[in-house]
């Protein structure tokens, strides 16, 4: 085939609709640089590019263009990690203040639960010693205050154990003041034994355990009087209470 | 309408000489150029081929990664890699038309691509704004027949025996309409390619 018989074949050409045998022969012109059909095909292949910007005009994803780039290495800056990396520090951080605050709350909160366990183990210990007074073989137990208003009780001995002193209608000692419990001797002119410092609870009660051993033999009573808190050597308020002891009968 | 991306991507097509060279040194940064220069018009015509975002935006990675290893061949101080970039994402929309379809690629065409000095000597304003509105006139001059031969010839890449089973025409008839179609394209845009 001659050029010219080919000119109405170098559009079907660059648009890919040649068929043999017109595009083996366009294929031989091209590879041999004629000089008719060169020209041409770039003709026509300018033609078929112009067909290339007819499509709706579309825009692909912001991440296509990323995902191009890092395909050759390329990593982007300013909308790459460090956004995400920069919400991580300030999660981090607020996360560490957060978490450093509970932490110090906990600590506080364990503080407060130990030593509300350790109270509450005090007075269980003090409750367990108190009915095991009661509950002693030898224990004796004795009345005051029946005949007065105020205040009254009972008054729990056990020579081996002490004494369990349990009160109502205590009025509740002033700023500075406590009671003080003594153990009076039964040998006239013998002063009044310091034996302990209490204070009442809040609805003018008192359970007030003294351990040890007490002469019952050598203690006619045990009497409180109001004190300083620090406590005095020698009664100085009027006795408030006043329980003899009763020795078990042997 | 159709128009704009045309116009978006070749209003610097004079600074595409300088970019080839950039690319043919393997500067990343130029590729990102080149994306942000010619990357809409890609897609628009691959998902005008594909007609799936997702697929779209897989084949014009590929079209662009094709373009950065193959530039070496291109001629900077020729012409505009606009042409053969949209040739080869349209190449690959085909292709992968034709492989979903189980259809045999055209291998002329993908040879052609493969071989990017084949469209150095093109204009660097061949798809130039004023072009645009040329191309746009030179389709509505053809009939409904001769625009859709095109289409599927240039779209969907379909033989003209492919064209006459789908269209249910004789293959005549569709050759007729074929030469009819690109008779009026070369003469009312190939003058305006070579007077570019």
């Amino acid at each position: 085939m001659n050029c010219s018989e080919l000119r109405d074949h170098y559009e079907m050409y660059a648009m890919g609709l040649a068929e043999d045998p017109e595009r083996d022969e366009i294929r031989a012109h091209l590879d041999r640089g004629c000089e008719v059909c060169m020209p041409e095909m770039k003709r026509a292949r300018e033609t078929v590019a112009l067909l290339s910007g007819t499509p709706a005009p579309a825009t692909p994803s912001p991440k296509l263009r990323r995902r191009i780039l890092a395909s050759v290495g390329v990593e982007q800056r300013g909308f790459g990690w460090a956004p995400f990396l920069a919400g991580s520090t300030v999660m981090c951080l607020a996360a560490a203040i957060y978490f450093g605050g509970r932490e110090w709350d906990f600590s506080r909160e364990v503080v407060r639960l130990t030593q509300q366990s350790r109270a509450q183990i005090m007075e269980l210990t003090r409750l367990n010693e108190a009915f095991a007074l009661m509950n002693g073989a030898d224990t004796t137990v004795t009345s005051f205050g029946e005949k007065k208003p105020v205040p009254k009780g009972k008054l729990f001995y056990n020579p081996s154990m002490g004494a369990l002193l349990i009160a109502s209608n205590l009025p509740q000692a002033p700023a500075g003041k406590a009671y003080e419990l003594w153990l009076i001797p039964k040998a006239k002119g013998a002063s009044p034994v310091r034996s302990d410092m209490f204070q009442s609870e809040s609805d003018g009660t008192v359970m007030h355990l003294i351990r040890g051993p007490i002469d019952a033999n050598a203690t006619a009573a045990l009497a409180v009087t109001m004190e300083v808190e620090s406590g005095v050597d020698a009664p100085t308020g009027s006795i408030l209470i006043a329980a003899p002891l009763a020795p078990a009968i042997q | 309408m159709f128009l704009l991306p045309i116009l978006l991507a070749f209003r610097g097509a004079e600074a595409d000489a300088a970019l080839i060279v950039r690319l043919q040194r393997r500067e990343p940064q130029a590729l990102a150029e080149l994306y942000d220069r010619y990357g809409r018009i890609a897609y628009a015509l691959i998902l005008r081929v594909v007609r799936d975002t997702g697929i779209a935006e897989d084949l014009v990675q590929e079209t662009f990664l094709r373009v950065w290893n193959r530039v070496q061949a291109f001629d900077a101080q020729k012409g505009a890699v606009g042409p053969w970039l949209l040739a080869v994402a349209r190449n690959r929309a085909i292709d992968y038309l034709r492989s979903a379809g189980g259809r045999e690629r055209n291998n002329v065409e993908f040879e052609e691509t493969d071989h990017p000095s084949l469209y150095t000597d093109m204009e660097p304003g061949i798809l130039a704004s004023d072009k645009a509105r040329v191309v746009k006139a030179a389709i509505e001059k053809l009939s409904t027949h001769q625009r859709q031969v095109i289409e599927l010839a240039y779209f969907e890449g379909l033989s003209q025996t492919e064209m006459a089973e789908r269209m249910g025409q004789p293959l005549g008839t569709v050759k007729t309409w074929v030469r009819a179609a690109l008779k009026v394209l070369r003469d009312e845009l190939g003058a305006q390619a070579v007077s570019a």
